[in-house]
């Protein structure tokens, strides 16, 4: 009996829990529905929510050489931004969990602070630095402007994991000889990997989604990243819906899969750095 | 901390070097371009007249006495303070949710940063498609259970088009939320919350008297962190609406980008630009000093 009540008792909560599920499931359901539909279904009034006769041919479609071109693109910036970002991230926010010298806390406010400036308030002159530097265009330019935008997150977030690496290890390895070179790389960076990983897969999402830097950097088709070819895409082929979202599938599988597999470090990177404040 | 290390003057030079490629970058692309985003406030430079000359604060004077930009301003307001609110609420009475130990629940903790992770243009396109007017799945659903005999343009219709805009930003943020205070939830002190219950506190008096006071801290960061991110966020707004319609969903990065990009006033943007700052701190001091007085009330 007493268990019956307690079900009784949860089942409304389950419900509003279902109600969640679907609020945050549902468009992601849509969005694969419709790119399995054939060209005139997503017009049926009403609209229907399975497809009636499913098909690929909307990925075959959304895969036209400029699409591939942006993914290219997409994956060339997102990848050299993380291989630069992550170890100049590294080596600061080293410094700063290890030594306590008053330049480095002023370094510390400083990329905190730099938090808050507005991307809109500094595109003007990095777009003038950029273009004064023929950069315009360029893989450079992006790859530029989102070291600076993912930069200093990234210490902020190796700072948290660095803090609970244990620092006699690295006085033992000093003991023993290691100069602190030696001791940072043998000890320090392999104990660091869950912040490494959790870092890595932070900035594959920033830069994966980033448009306004995109936008404004670029202006040829060879150069657009994929969120700056997508936005193109509405009205250039009238509204092709299943196509639309048959690229908007192929354009999120790639970091939903990434956040997938290394979810469990990038949860723990994320409260880390909120949490601990 | 590291007080041993002090005195040793090849530490002193490790800590710098390690420091320095980071900090040139932070100086170079962040503290650089913000101060030059004033200065080039105070130069008139446009598409006709490439060469920039010196106005003062001409344009300054300019944007005040334009209701476009007092228009800015109140959207910039109500779509931060929507957008926050909406985040942080609904993300806690999420967390609370997920925190309950009901059936079924791993499989959605696991799935629910997954509007986060969706790319924002992708998530503007496909909720500009469940927005449409005649395909859209949400017109589509009121019509057909009787909510609403013709239907609703949500994103052509000033009256409704901030709303509609709030609410994508709440689906893809809130989630961050959530996820943030779970991890909040799950490092109160249990034990307190057992003896309160012995004591025969209610549920709600041990929610205010012992778990918000406890994750209050974490509350206020990502109360922090979601102001300033959806004060700054441009691509949702900018793939559903533009801004508009009749700039009803006009807000800072949206106008700096057509000002600048658009009609090549680089002047006018940057003035925008560096009065987008000065809202941004303004607005964070507000929130800071709230949070003040209601921690002191607790």
């Amino acid at each position: 009996m007493a268990r019956r009540s307690t079900f009784t008792r949860k089942m409304p909560l389950v419900a509003l829990q279902l109600a969640v599920a679907c609020l945050v499931l549902f468009p992601f359901f849509w969005m694969v529905s419709v790119s399995l539909k054939p060209a005139t279904e997503p017009f049926a009034i009403p609209a229907r929510l399975w497809p009636d006769h499913p098909t690929l041919e909307n990925y075959v479609l959304a895969f036209r050489p400029e699409f591939r071109r942006y993914f290219l693109n997409s994956t060339i910036v997102s990848g050299a931004t993380v291989l630069i970002t992550v170890p100049l991230a590294l080596l600061a926010a080293y410094s700063l969990t290890r030594y306590q010298f008053r330049v480095l806390s002023a370094f510390l406010a400083a990329v905190i602070l730099a938090q808050f400036f507005p991307a809109g308030a500094m595109i003007i002159p990095i777009y003038k630095m950029v273009k004064a530097a023929n950069l315009l265009d360029t893989y450079a330019s992006l790859i530029i402007a989102y070291i600076t935008i993912t930069l200093p997150v990234s210490i902020w977030m190796l700072r948290g994991f660095l803090a609970r690496v244990p620092k006699t290890l690295e006085e033992a390895a000093a003991i023993d000889g290691a100069s602190p070179l030696r001791a940072f790389f043998d000890i320090v960076v392999p104990l660091a990997r869950p912040g490494i990983i959790a870092t890595t897969v932070f900035i594959l999402i920033v830069t994966w989604q980033e448009f306004l830097f995109a936008l404004a950097f670029t202006s040829t088709k060879e150069m657009r990243t994929l969120p700056v070819g997508m936005n193109d895409y509405i009205g250039q082929y009238g509204i092709r819906y299943g196509e639309l979202m048959a690229s908007s599938v192929l354009v999120s599988v790639p970091v939903i899969a990434i956040f997938f597999f290394l979810q469990r470090y990038f949860i723990a990177g994320l409260t880390a750095g909120a949490v601990k404040g | 901390m590291a007080t041993a290390h002090k005195g040793r003057r090849s530490d002193r030079w490790m800590a710098y070097g390690f420091m320095m490629p980071a900090a040139l970058l932070v100086g170079l692309f962040m503290y650089w371009p913000m101060i030059d985003t004033f200065r080039e406030s105070l130069y008139s430079t446009s598409f006709i007249n490439p060469v920039p000359s010196f106005v003062g604060l001409a344009t300054y004077r300019k944007i005040f006495a334009d209701r476009e930009f007092w228009q800015v301003v109140v959207n910039s307001i109500v779509w931060t303070a929507g957008v926050v609110f909406l985040q942080n609420v609904g993300g806690f009475l999420i967390a609370l949710l997920l925190n309950l130990r009901l059936p079924g629940q791993g499989l959605l903790r696991s799935l629910i940063l997954l509007p986060w992770v969706l790319p924002g243009v992708v998530a503007a396109i496909l909720w500009r498609f469940m927005y449409d007017p005649q395909l859209g799945l949400i017109n589509s659903f009121l019509i057909r259970t009787g909510l609403s005999d013709h239907g609703v343009g949500w994103l052509a219709d000033p009256g409704t088009a901030m709303a509609a805009v709030i609410f994508v930003a709440f689906w893809k943020g809130f989630p961050f939320s959530t996820v943030v205070f779970l991890a909040a939830l799950q490092n109160v002190d249990q034990e307190q919350v057992e003896a309160a219950k012995i004591d025969g506190a209610g549920a709600t008096r041990r929610l205010f008297d012992i778990v918000l006071p406890a994750i209050l801290p974490v509350v206020a960061v990502n109360m922090l962190l979601t102001t300033i991110l959806t004060f700054n966020y441009f691509d949702v707004i900018y793939v559903l609406t533009r801004g508009g319609p009749l700039n009803a969903t006009a807000i800072f990065p949206t106008r700096i980008y057509e000002v600048g990009f658009g009609q090549f006033r680089f002047g006018e943007a940057a003035a925008y630009g560096s009065l987008a700052v000065l809202v941004l701190v303004l607005f964070v001091g507000l929130l800071l000093v709230a949070q003040r007085m209601q921690a002191r009330a607790v």
